[in-house]
């Protein structure tokens, strides 16, 4: 059968002389969910553009259903069936979900907006494609993996038979992942192809039917899901064995951090967390297990000094933390990498030197008399770009012209630089490639064998798995369950009580909760 | 450092032809009113281009421009850096002058002292009125925008209802003060003209408005507050604290613009409305310079050319007064947008397909 998009020798060169693509093949048959995978910077997004009109190609020809097209704009593209779904949504937030859909190409009786019509419309698109979204409410209102709901509405409305994802799950819990899948099965069932750009390659071998791989602007090759495992894969797209396993802690030191009844309220009053006791040995990791919004980060923030403790107390060897500053907090070994690295871990406009020295404007080794020692900070710059291998131009360059991964390893440079006594960790490598992964997990393993207290927070379950010694679950705003980490605990078993769906018995919890 | 200088000369390249561009198209705007509206227009443009060259004279208005733009500049861009838009530097100008105004009459006045104690104690009025939105921002979260133009307002009026009641000289009707003693007038660099301390207070408040903001922690403090907030609160820097000081700071160089003004060759006294309107064109010359301190006096150099040159057009030639301002109103607009030049795309692909058009047949060959 002949493939329904092809992507012929598309060669991509942006100014500036950065060659994304370069000989890029990928063909999609219709009917089959086909990934394409690769580290940040393969060249995956450049390629999506292309098909979607938003770049053109320097060389190579792109054919649908075996003619040659060229695509001028987006514009082009949906005419020719194909949608695309970025990784940041562009909805109207204060519109319905229903004119979202169809904004642009709105049902009409005579001269009006025929709203009836829409919301009709929008309705039948979503039962067919088991999409399930009332088409009502303000979008703004929705969680985040209805919104994304709504984008691929918006697609089929324009009868894409070609969906193109770029990176769904990246922003989804785990459960909202299993209900996208479906999705994508039951578009896949009526007769739509779906193209979905992915990191987590387990999701990968269990979505998709074939997969291309790339890496450096090539294609490596293309396979079919069932013919390969996620070690083989990994490989083909980093090009060396890579081990994303990491040791376990060889045994936990003393009691560093302790936690006891704490409570956490929003702003407006609403309580986000309540009853939490905990207790952090030095030299373990404690995974904050939880779907986002179950108070994991507030605990974190909590800690960090970035919100208000409403009631119980928090030790750091004995100090508490509630009545001291952030700086106070981080003068007792206190360093923290933050859940949003642009939003809160850097700042983009400042230089790398600069971003690296900025939780540390005390110290006497920068700081002289109100005078920044620029020797100083460049060195500092210099061996901390050498030893978490930033890539960069140098410690002068600002920290926004890095990628995603390197912008990381800015954060993680900084919070290391020094080994912490309590270490706090949200999303260490969400949107990060897995060389990268990689590199800030063994970054985190030594912390620890350095005899931090870790706790992690991560929406990436695996992660947690891989990486904690212990695990506790927030469900609500409490903990539900705890666990001793063991080859035999998996996902599947955290996601229940994540869902709230089991409960542990006291006497098991108490158990693992010492 | 070495390592910075490939990025930091590109873009003070790709800045500099930007500003370039938007002087060159404000130009030819400028040629099309005056083609529209002078009997002369050759002569019109000509006068545009050259008058602040043409005399010692409106050299000395030129460099004075400059001066008075650098200081206006600084003091917008320390505040825009920590991204906080206050807008109240004319009212620390008027504040300030009516400080600086007020030693020089003093007795301090016939002293050698008159002028570094009116400076400072223009400095401080200045401090103190740009302390005020800030700290109403802190504690009470009033919007620093709205809270400066108000103090501007209070400012000027507050000031020329002094003027006319109580500061000049009883029964003359006068709006403006008397002259200051010679003791308290900035000394001329070139003798008769406005060439004066002026400038070299300028460039001194450059060299300290970059020192503060690139070599001290405070400055970057300020520039972390100004990038990103929440960064700088996760990492322990008390915002409130540096929006206060960064406007309080900024207060002060605005009142010393005051005390340039009122102490300069141009004016050496205080007159109602004394700023005519030029403390607030450090908007411009701190968006254009995109809140360097470094840029400011570069960029003050050029507008003030365009500026005086437009204002002797005004006077020397037949171009009505009005189209004067629409052409300063253009180019303000055209260098102020953050603009890319429209169809530099289709340029770019007309080369593009026409080497490529040249290189086929060639191939084909």
């Amino acid at each position: 059968m002949a493939p329904l998009l092809e992507a012929i020798s598309i060669g991509k060169t942006y100014p500036g002389g950065t060659l994304a693509n370069d000989g890029v093949n990928l063909s999609v048959s219709a009917g089959e969910v086909h990934a394409v995978v690769g580290e940040n910077g393969a060249g995956k997004s450049t390629l999506m553009k292309i098909l979607f009109g938003i770049e053109q190609p320097d060389r190579g020809e792109i054919r649908l259903d075996g003619k040659p097209v060229n695509f001028a704009n987006p514009r082009d593209a949906i005419d020719h069936g194909i949608g695309m779904v970025f990784q940041h949504f562009s909805l109207v937030p204060s519109f319905s979900v229903y004119e979202n859909v169809v904004l642009g190409s709105e049902p009409r009786n005579g001269i009006t907006f025929d709203r009836e019509e829409a919301i009709a419309k929008v309705r039948a698109l979503s039962e067919k494609f088991r999409l399930a979204v009332d088409p009502l409410p303000p979008v703004g209102q929705l969680p985040v993996g209805q919104q994304q709901r709504v984008e691929i509405l918006k697609a089929l409305y324009r009868d894409a038979r070609i969906l193109i994802l770029d990176e769904p799950t990246a922003v989804l819990a785990p459960q909202e992942v299993e209900e996208l899948f479906v999705a994508v099965r039951a578009l896949v069932a009526q007769g739509r192809t779906v193209i979905f750009i992915a990191h987590k390659l387990p999701e990968v071998l269990e979505i998709s039917d074939r997969i291309t791989v790339m890496r450096g602007g090539k294609t490596v090759g293309s396979v079919n899901a069932k013919d390969v495992t996620e070690d083989s894969l990994a490989t083909m797209m980093v090009g060396r064995e890579i081990a994303l396993r990491v040791d376990r802690a060889k045994g936990r030191g003393d009691l560093a951090c302790e936690i006891k009844a704490l409570k956490l309220t929003a702003e407006n009053g609403v309580t986000v967390a309540q009853d939490l006791n905990l207790k952090v040995y030095s030299g373990e990791i404690l995974g904050l297990v939880g779907v986002e919004g179950n108070g994991q980060a507030e605990l974190l923030e909590a800690i960090a000094g970035l919100r208000p403790i409403a009631d119980g107390v928090v030790y750091l060897n004995g100090t508490s933390l509630a009545p001291k500053t952030v700086l106070e907090r981080r003068e007792l070994g206190l360093a923290s990498i933050p859940e949003d690295r642009i939003a809160r871990g850097l700042a983009t406009g400042a230089t790398i030197a600069e971003n690296l020295i900025a939780t540390r404007l005390a110290d006497k080794r920068f700081v002289r008399n109100g005078l920044l020692d620029l020797k100083a900070m460049k060195a500092n710059a210099l061996s901390l770009i050498e030893r978490f291998s930033i890539r960069s131009g140098g410690p002068g360059y600002a920290v926004g012209t890095l990628s995603g991964g390197n912008m990381q390893k800015v954060v993680v440079a900084r919070e290391l630089s020094e080994q912490p006594k309590l270490l706090l960790v949200n999303q260490p490598t969400r949107g990060v490639d897995l060389g990268a992964t990689q590199f800030i997990w063994k970054s985190l393993t030594d912390a620890r064998d350095g005899g931090a207290a870790v706790l992690l927070s991560s929406a990436d379950l695996s992660e947690l798995l891989a990486l904690s010694d212990r695990l506790v679950v927030f469900y609500r705003g409490k903990i539900v369950a705890a666990f001793v980490n063991s080859d035999d605990l998996t996902a599947e078993t955290l996601g229940t009580y994540m869902l709230g769906l089991s409960s542990q018995d006291p006497e098991t919890m108490r158990a693992a909760l010492q | 450092m070495s390592s910075t200088s490939p990025s930091r000369w590109a873009m003070i390249s790709r800045e500099t032809g930007r500003a370039l561009t938007a002087v060159v198209i404000a130009l030819a705007v400028a040629l099309v009113v005056i083609l529209l509206t002078s009997a002369d227009p050759g002569a019109a443009f000509q006068t545009l281009l050259t008058a602040p060259l043409s005399s010692n004279r409106t050299m000395g208005l030129w460099i004075d421009d400059v001066a008075k733009l650098t200081l206006t500049g600084l003091a917008f861009s320390l505040v825009f850096q920590a991204r906080q838009f206050s807008m109240g530097v004319q009212g620390q100008v008027y504040m300030g002058g009516l400080f600086a105004a007020l030693i020089a009459m003093s007795p301090i006045g016939t002293t050698p002292l008159a002028i570094p104690v009116a400076m400072l104690a223009a400095m401080c009025a200045g401090a103190v009125y740009g302390f005020i939105p800030g700290y109403a921002k802190a504690r009470f979260g009033a919007s620093e925008i709205v809270s400066s133009l108000m103090l501007n307002y209070i400012a000027i009026l507050v000031v020329n209802y002094l003027i006319r009641a109580h500061l000049a000289p009883a029964g003359t009707g006068q709006l403006m003060t008397a002259k200051f003693p010679e003791t308290a007038v900035f000394p001329a660099i070139l003798p008769g003209t406005r060439f004066d301390l002026g400038i070299v207070i300028a460039l001194i408040a450059t060299f300290v408005v970059w020192f503060l903001l690139y070599r001290t922690s405070w400055g970057l403090k300020l520039r972390l507050v100004g990038h990103n907030p929440k960064f700088a609160e996760y990492s322990g820097i008390r915002s409130s604290f540096i929006m206060v000081s960064a406007m309080t700071v900024a207060g002060a160089f605005g009142g010393l613009l005051g005390s340039v003004f009122v102490q300069g060759r141009a004016f050496g006294n205080l007159a109602q409305n004394f700023d005519g309107n030029l403390a607030f064109e450090g908007i411009l010359i701190a968006i254009v310079a995109r809140s360097r301190p470094l840029a400011v006096p570069f960029v003050a150099l050029a507008y003030g050319y365009l500026r005086q040159g437009a204002q002797l057009m005004g006077i020397r030639t037949d171009v009505p007064t009005e189209m004067i301002s629409v052409v300063q109103a253009i180019i303000i607009l055209l260098v102020a947008s953050s603009f890319s030049l429209p169809g530099k795309k289709f340029f770019t692909a007309l080369l593009g397909k026409k080497s490529a058009s040249v290189a086929t047949p060639e191939a084909v060959k």
